[in-house]
């Protein structure tokens, strides 16, 4: 990053956080509805001298790459299949539209029902939250691969499972990426959410306790390491694979 | 006996969902190490034609023997340079002009002597690290060709691959491509619209027919080499294959 950008960054940031303590100073609202950003960093540094902020954000980062992972590898499959077998677009497209509109809480009651309260509830809605995204994109991806990279394969000898390794999927890749961030995106929301409901640890969980304790710098605070985190994941994973990528590929 | 052999082929198009006769009984026979160069009018399925002996289209009639056998599906034994290339944009020049040897199982450092060999002939060593993004079209046809070269087929396909290029660039590879051919022996079927292309290129032209295409006439072009396409001697070829390529029966 340019010291220039960097420079404007952090200028917007604190003066955040000087109108945010000149607004709490005005005594508008009490603190128990507008905490000062001192009680909430207080809060923060609370949850990190008892470890409580970490082992929050380590579970609900486990359940986050478990069910990436099976959205992931899941998606993947069914999308090229989608792509490469007619019926199978003509069958399961169809219904993968549909469960893809279902907001991924909605499927914290099924969860429930099938799991228990339980670390395996949390995942599926992770991962059932995220995988029609990547389906649909690699769906695309697939769809949109020149004809001639798959004869040009086919005619080299390739076939079967080395033309899905070698041709389909790093010809199609740009288009799973674009898969990969709205599925993370999709999954973060989801472990939250159903962390939240479930209200079995997690950062969710902790972002609940706050409300239960009528704790609303426990709350904000919650919400800012969810932000912080979301930010980091999409700067220094996705980010840098979509920049890699392009880069890669001429597309930019 | 030919090297490769097309029998009575006939294909129809789909033309507002009715079928239409395109290839209308195509006979050829190529030798072994003949250099044969395919010109027609367009839309007269030449294109197609040499995707039916690649394997990668089915005639609707006929059928393709390679050294008398008959031939069913697309296979390393006949490598097409497509006219843009087809090149993979995910993978290196060297990558791409090994990926049918690493299709093959060929192990990585044998791998890489052949592919040294073919990148030095076509004058691409020093972009073997390079993505094909960052070539000219004259750089990404050669890496076309190399990587064809390195499956040692029996017979190379190539479909209008220079068609794209400026005329610098075309008369350039023209000269190499009749040196690679001397060099390698390999039989060459060529497919292209440029009838002084195909002079300097073929030791033999096969002039098509308009569709449904026949093969309406064969021309031996028996002229030293390596031929240039200003040589006036050539022009008498060329007026031949025009002749045949206007005397079109009734459409």
């Amino acid at each position: 990053m340019k010291p220039n950008l960097l420079g404007k960054k952090i200028a917007f940031y604190v003066l955040i956080v000087v109108v945010w303590q000149g607004i709490d100073s005005a005594e508008i609202w009490p603190d128990n509805i507008f905490p000062s950003p001192i009680d909430v960093g207080e809060d923060l540094l609370y949850g990190i001298s008892d470890g409580s902020l970490f082992y929050g954000i380590a579970t609900s980062m486990w359940r986050l790459v478990i069910g990436l992972a099976i959205a992931i590898s899941g998606g993947m499959l069914l999308g090229i299949f989608m792509a490469r077998v007619e019926t199978v677009n003509q069958t399961i497209g169809s219904l993968v539209l549909g469960l893809q509109s279902i907001p991924s809480v909605a499927w914290v009651p099924l969860a429930i029902l099938w799991f228990g309260l339980s670390d395996y509830g949390i995942i599926f809605v992770t991962a059932i939250g995220a995988i029609f995204a990547v389906t649909i994109n690699t769906y695309t991806g697939v769809k949109n691969i020149d004809p001639s990279f798959i004869e040009a394969a086919r005619n080299m000898g390739a076939k079967g499972s080395q033309l899905v390794t070698t041709i389909l999927i790093p010809a199609a890749f740009p288009y799973m990426i674009t898969g990969f961030k709205q599925g993370w995106a999709f999954a973060w929301r989801g472990v939250i959410g159903a962390e939240l409901l479930f209200s079995f640890l997690g950062l969710g969980f902790l972002l609940n306790v706050g409300r239960q304790l009528n704790d609303v710098s426990q709350v904000i605070a919650m919400m800012l390491v969810i932000m912080g985190i979301g930010i980091l994941i999409d700067g220094f994973i996705f980010k840098k694979l979509e920049d890699k990528v392009m880069t890669k590929w001429g597309l930019r | 006996m030919g090297k490769i052999e097309a029998k009575n082929i006939v294909k129809y198009f789909q033309h507002d969902g009715k079928p239409l006769k395109a290839i209308g009984g195509v006979n050829l026979t190529v030798n072994d190490g003949e250099f044969v160069c395919i010109v027609g009018p367009s839309g007269c399925g030449k294109s197609t034609f040499l995707r039916i002996l690649a394997g990668l289209e089915k005639p609707d009639e006929g059928e393709i023997l390679l050294d008398g056998k008959k031939l069913v599906n697309t296979g390393p034994d006949r490598i097409m340079v497509f006219q843009e290339g087809a090149l993979f944009p995910w993978l290196t020049v060297e990558d791409n002009v090994e990926y049918g040897l690493k299709v093959a199982g060929i192990p990585e450092n044998e791998r890489h002597d052949i592919s040294k060999r073919y990148l030095d002939m076509m004058q691409l060593s020093q972009f073997a690290n390079s993505y094909t993004y960052q070539l000219s079209t004259g750089m990404k046809q050669r890496v076309a060709i190399a990587r064809a070269l390195v499956m040692d087929p029996d017979v190379l396909l190539m479909d209008e691959p220079f068609a794209a290029l400026d005329s610098q660039t075309r008369d350039l590879l023209l000269v190499e491509m009749q040196m690679i051919w001397q060099k390698t022996k390999k039989t060459i079927i060529f497919v292209t619209h440029n009838v002084p292309e195909a002079a300097v290129l073929g030791s033999r032209v096969a002039v098509f027919s308009h569709r449904p295409s026949v093969v309406k006439k064969s021309l031996d072009i028996d002229y030293k080499r390596p031929r240039v396409a200003e040589d006036e001697n050539l022009s008498q070829f060329e007026k031949e294959i025009l002749a045949a390529l206007r005397h079109q029966g009734p459409k």
